[in-house]
């Protein structure tokens, strides 16, 4: 009974009688979720201002008479002449493992009927990314778990690799395969009780998309056990251009708690199309000069202080970015695509007419790049897919060339046929990303030439029945090839051997 | 129109400078900006004298501390708010009270746009809230 009686004093001694200052303004104009407001003298930039009703606001705009603030909630009960006042706190969001499987808005709030998140910290949305003595250069891979990224576009722990296309070519599923994959590297990391394993969280950020489209993300990773290392900002269509604007500094904070607390992290922004319209839109509502294409001066600034904030830090965790940009008729040089391919470690582009084909994902191979490199891939990927990248640009002018006639020398011919069956190789369902060892098996048994009797039509067929024979019968293997995480001379006997098995068995 | 109603703010602002006396707003000077005015009447009057109202409105507010009040305040009380005031401030602050029986007990000072909470009915709100 005493500890409850102590627990009241407590609460009185909260409430002294001591005075507490608030600065207050008035909301002169209130329009498109945007409010003008008088006073705030105080108020400081980024502060949270508190709105009647439980809203609040973001002081984005400080004049010499007025305040420009963006309204996060419901802003239908507001009107002209209401008190605002200063909260003295820049706007934070929860962050911690407590998020994981949960989806939050863009101040972290849960909307997945799930309850309360139970979270202990929270991280300030807007911060400074880190700066150069504390990072550390990319050199530990992150698993895609698709082929023809993994093998010629490697992606590092750390790294910024910008995901481009038009409409409709698998800019997404390439993003949801990557997070399904880290979260089956994770379940058999931490199955095998091995301690230097370092699992990687993902944190997907949804800007202005449709909501049904986020439900499709949602039961996607839930499908595949993927939801319970998935943190989801959500910031759909329908929410006011504020909180698409935040959504993905939030995700940024919730990525970098893992990050500063020595994990990795996977963060996707899914899309960076979509903010700049929706930051366009503020910054054109608050009568800020408008720019080339409408978008404010600071677009630039938008993203890279974003894009920042992923890094490889000394001592510390990852945080790896995937950002996504929307192209029109594959406009790679429009305004918003050109500044984020700046910004970022290279891109991965994806190309309609490839897609079209059939071949998915629709990777164009001559102009994704990944600035990390080989750094960021293992010794035995490196072996047998280094000169994959090469081989299949070789492959592509040829086949533009060998259009225009048939009469080719052997040497020719050859390489198309090898450029041709690499292609069919890198065809992959989607949702069904591939384990490295895996990939390192594929791509072995084509270096050595077991695909070359194959017809090409036959190609996926016979790389199913080869990723079938391997899971099924060649566990140990596999499971070797992921521990060396290189070809030696042993395993690469192994590999040889367990490839004539499989011949054998397919011929038959 | 955007540029006009920027040009009349910043007019505006320049009378406020001229109608302040060590910082404070001075009768006669307000007087003398208005019978200038009236004189030479800018093109955008209407909206210069708006905003000149305005600002001076925010000037007058930083002078003047409004207490409000549920329950007896005395002179003495008033005196020494508006002391500690301007002594906080550096610069003259009068203070008027208000009776507000909502507040239940205690007081709140409003000025500027600054307020000091200390009534019975903020804290109830601020546990309200914290529950």
């Amino acid at each position: 009974m005493s500890t409850v009686l102590e627990q009241i004093e407590q609460q009185i001694a909260k409430l002294s009688s001591k005075a507490v200052k608030k600065n207050t303004g008035n909301i002169r104009t209130i329009a498109d979720g945007v409010a003008k407001i008088d006073g705030l003298s105080d108020v400081m930039y980024n502060e949270m201002v508190q709105f009647p009703g439980g809203a609040i606001g973001i002081a984005l705009n400080l004049e010499e008479t007025e305040v420009g603030c963006v309204i996060l909630g419901d802003i239908s009960k507001l009107k002209e002449g209401d008190e605002v006042t200063t909260t003295g706190k820049l706007l934070s969001v929860p962050v911690g493992k407590a998020l994981l499987g949960r989806t939050v808005d863009a101040l972290g709030n849960p909307v997945d009927g799930k309850g309360p998140i139970d979270s202990k910290e929270a991280y300030p949305v807007e911060r400074i990314a880190p700066g150069i003595i504390v990072r550390k250069s990319v050199s530990q891979p992150l698993f895609t778990g698709i082929m023809a990224i993994d093998s010629m576009i490697p992606i590092g722990r750390g790294q910024r690799e910008l995901i481009i296309g038009d409409r409709g070519t698998g800019k997404t599923t390439i993003t949801i395969d990557t997070i399904i994959n880290q979260a089956k590297i994770n379940k058999v990391g931490l199955a095998s009780g091995d301690k230097a394993f370092r699992p990687v969280y993902s944190i997907y950020v949804a800007i202005g998309q449709k909501n049904s489209n986020i439900v499709r993300t949602i039961a996607a990773l839930e499908a595949a056990g993927a939801l319970e290392f998935t943190v989801i900002v959500s910031a759909p269509a329908a929410d006011n251009p504020a909180n698409q604007y935040l959504a993905p500094y939030s995700g940024a904070a919730i990525g970098e708690w893992f990050m500063e607390n020595g994990m990795d992290a996977l963060i996707v922004y899914d899309d960076l199309s979509k903010h700049a319209v929706a930051y366009r839109q503020i910054s054109l509502i608050l009568k800020r000069p408008s720019g080339r294409e409408a978008y404010p001066g600071d677009v630039f600034y938008l993203h890279s202080r974003l894009l920042e904030r992923a890094a490889r830090l000394e001592g510390k965790g990852s945080l790896t970015a995937l950002p996504i940009i929307e192209t029109l008729a594959g406009d790679v040089s429009a305004y918003i695509p050109t500044n984020v391919i700046s910004i970022t470690d290279g891109q991965i582009f994806l190309e309609t007419d490839l897609f079209n084909q059939g071949i998915r994902p629709a990777v164009s191979v001559g102009l994704s790049v990944s600035r990390v490199g080989s750094a960021a891939q293992i010794k035995a990927t490196k072996q047998v897919g280094g000169k994959l990248k090469g081989e299949l640009a070789q492959f592509r002018e040829l086949a533009a060339f060998a259009q225009f006639g048939s009469d080719l020398d052997a040497k020719t011919k050859a390489q198309l046929e090898r450029g041709g069956r690499i292609v069919e190789l890198f065809k992959q369902p989607a949702f069904a990303p591939l384990p490295i060892e895996l990939q390192v098996s594929v791509l072995f048994a084509m270096q050595k030439g077991f695909f070359d009797p194959i017809e090409l039509k036959k190609v996926v067929e016979a790389a199913s029945s080869l990723k079938a024979f391997f899971t099924t019968r060649k566990d140990a293997l596999l499971a070797e090839i992921r521990t060396k995480a290189a070809l030696d001379k042993d395993l690469e006997a192994k590999l040889q051997a367990a490839c004539e098995e499989w011949k054998s068995s397919f011929a038959a | 129109m955007a540029s006009s109603a920027k040009v009349a703010q910043q007019f505006a602002r320049q009378l406020v400078t001229l109608s302040l006396v060590d910082g404070s707003v001075s009768a006669e000077r307000v007087g003398g900006v208005l019978a200038y005015l009236e004189k030479h009447a800018p093109a955008n009057a209407i909206a210069v004298l708006k905003a000149y109202h305005r600002l001076i409105a925010t000037e007058v507010a930083k002078g003047e501390a409004v207490v409000e009040h549920a329950g007896p305040v005395s002179e003495a009380e008033l005196a020494s708010i508006a002391a500690a005031l301007s002594k906080h401030y550096r610069r003259t602050v009068t203070a008027t009270a208000r009776e507000r029986p909502e507040l239940i007990a205690g007081l709140r000072v409003h000025v500027g746009d600054d307020i000091y909470e200390s009534s019975v009915a903020a804290q109830l709100a601020a546990l309200e809230a914290s529950v």
